[in-house]
């Protein structure tokens, strides 16, 4: 084979800044996700099934839930919908645990560190790749369930856009834990099949175990273990629902600082990640 | 200018000193890196990038603090050893990918990843998967990002491993071409002192995480001091011995005799060849492959160890 020379010149171009370097990695990031049949299937499926589920909630409340009035209160039942758990544990599991532990594996890591950029514009990055799409399943379906309720009207359109900005919030809340509880797990691995593994047992092993310990010793403080049921009564609380078991500021409490900690110590590894093996 | 300067840089793994107490100034241009493996090349390599923090010392590339970062890997583009390619990326979605993270709008970085891929002689397959990529293949890619944002410093580590001959060849008319063009410096970083010796114009020898050596490579295969090489068809040894007993410098190696010049050298050596029934087919300047000069420094290195 030849080698052809000619096209190969000096670059006299500056540089774009380190925004324009991380904004690179979320977009291809991105994209590389929605090329993925796995990632697209469950990111479809899970924003279909959370979504449609809650506008049925919507249309047979009166006929599921007798008694149940349309204000505010009733969207707290589309923010507890139990395929959100399914749907963001199986996000989290399919896209996130790869998305650090991928690039340990393959050493793709030495690439990224060897180019102009910190740890922690990678770590950004990564999470902001894994939030949008988990934000599908946690916020999109409560914000066109607001929607669809306010259009049929179901509910005055004050209500909707009250239910909305607290879907943002609560949802945005439980998309940063899952964003954060994910990448810290996959920073801990090269394989993403144990990272994966341990999303579900984070949530699955928890939240089982911990109602059903809570119904049996008659203790619902044990439920504060349970991140759903921690998520749960915070989203009670938002929409002035009937208070769950456990206190919904404990429960925030420990949501807020499980993402924090978990956020501060896959910081604190990938900044003390050296890249040796090689 | 000086490309890389450090003053006792060290890294410690554990019980390994992997750097130990480097003090050297490389100047720029095409530079070797030499040493066995496990001499520290590699670590030294990553401690320049900022892969790894060092444990001790200082050091600077281009006149940059290593631990100022970002900016010093903005005029780096760095080859590893090791495979480091995302397998489900096209060859020319990796490069232009890596050509954005390094800060190249969309655009350029699409022509730019054309352009090197390209040059290094990967064509219509640059739209297939790099896990279908062969080795060479794969090399040809690690080169291609290193080069995409068009830097001041190349580092090259091991670019010839796991090549067959012809690839090796190839690789090293690609890396010889990036040395000679102007503006573009080289650190090349091999164990296969053949590769140095045909590209690069000055060498540091590190064995042991220590500097044994540096200087340009012409001067050190030369040598300091005027010696000569004589290869005798006979009892190398003795004739090592005679000259010696006669008040001249001489070591019998595997590549011949290496006698320190001095007036009177040359009838010394006749008459101990003729005293020796011994025949002299060559005697010579002294000038070493790099190999044999390396080889002479190790023993020299682990004498004095011992």
């Amino acid at each position: 084979m030849s080698i052809s020379l000619p096209t190969y010149s000096r670059l006299e171009l500056p540089l774009l800044g380190r925004r324009e370097r991380v904004r690179a990695i979320i977009a291809t990031g991105l994209r590389r996700e929605f090329r993925r049949p796995a990632a697209i299937v469950v990111t479809v499926l899970g924003a279909a099934f959370t979504t449609i589920t809650s506008i049925v909630l919507l249309i047979f409340a009166q006929i599921l839930i007798p008694g149940q009035a349309a204000d505010l209160t009733f969207f707290a039942l589309p923010a507890s919908n139990g395929f959100v758990l399914f749907f963001v544990s199986l996000m989290a599991a399919v896209i996130g645990a790869g998305l650090i532990a991928d690039d340990m594996q393959s050493m793709a890591f030495t690439l990224y560190m060897s180019r102009p950029i910190t740890q922690t514009d990678y770590l950004l990055a990564k999470a902001a790749i894994l939030a949008p799409l988990v934000a599908m399943v946690t916020i999109l379906p409560l914000l066109l369930t607001a929607l669809v309720a306010a259009l049929l009207s179901r509910v005055s359109w004050a209500i909707a856009v009250e239910a909305m900005g607290i879907s943002l919030v609560i949802g945005g809340l439980l998309t940063l834990f899952y964003t954060a509880v994910t990448l810290f797990l996959s920073s801990l691995t090269r394989r993403k099949g144990i990272a994966a593994a341990g999303v579900f047992a984070v949530n699955f092993g928890l939240t089982v175990p911990a109602g059903i310990l809570a119904t049996r010793i008659g203790n619902p403080a044990i439920l504060y273990l349970s991140p759903w049921d921690d998520y749960v009564a915070v989203a009670s609380a938002a929409f002035g629902a009937t208070p769950s078991a456990i206190d919904w500021l404990a429960a925030l409490a420990v949501l807020l600082g499980v993402t924090v900690l978990a956020a501060f110590v896959t910081y604190i590894r990938m900044r003390a990640v050296e890249v040796i093996t090689g | 200018m000086v490309l890389v300067e450090t003053a006792g840089l060290t890294k410690v793994f554990g019980d390994v000193r992997a750097v130990d107490d480097l003090t050297v100034q490389i100047p720029d241009g095409a530079i070797g890196l030499v040493g066995p493996n496990g001499a520290g090349k590699t670590t030294f390599l990553r401690l320049l990038l900022s892969l790894l923090q060092p444990t001790a010392g200082t050091a600077k590339v281009l006149g940059r603090d290593i631990g100022d970062g970002v900016p010093v890997r903005e005029r780096i583009g760095y080859m590893p050893e090791h495979d480091c390619l995302v397998p489900d990326m096209t060859g020319v979605g990796l490069v232009s990918y890596m050509g954005r993270i390094s800060g190249l709008d969309r655009d350029t970085a699409m022509s730019r990843s054309h352009d090197v891929l390209q040059f290094v002689g990967v064509e219509e397959e640059r739209y297939r998967k790099i896990a279908e990529y062969s080795t060479g293949m794969k090399q040809k890619i690690k080169l291609a990002q290193s080069m995409v944002h068009d830097p001041q410093l190349y580092i090259f580590d091991e670019p010839t491993t796991g090549l067959d001959p012809r690839g090796r060849t190839e690789m090293l008319d690609l890396v010889r071409t990036i040395a000679k063009s102007p503006g573009r410096n080289v650190l090349l970083s091999s164990h296969l002192l053949p590769d140095v010796e045909t590209i690069c114009k000055y060498v540091v020898i590190l064995d042991g995480g220590h500097q044994i050596a540096a200087g340009e490579l012409s001067q050190l295969l030369t040598g300091a001091t005027d010696r000569l090489r004589i290869d005798v068809r006979g009892d190398q040894a003795a004739f090592a011995r005679l000259l010696k007993e006669a008040g001249f410098e001489a070591d019998a190696g595997p590549t011949g005799l290496h006698v320190t010049r001095k007036p009177g050298l040359e009838s010394a050596v006749f008459d101990t060849a003729k005293a020796l029934g011994a025949e002299v087919r060559y005697m010579g300047k002294e000038i070493r492959s790099l190999e044999e000069l390396f080889l002479e420094l190790v023993a020299r290195t682990e004498k004095r160890g011992a």
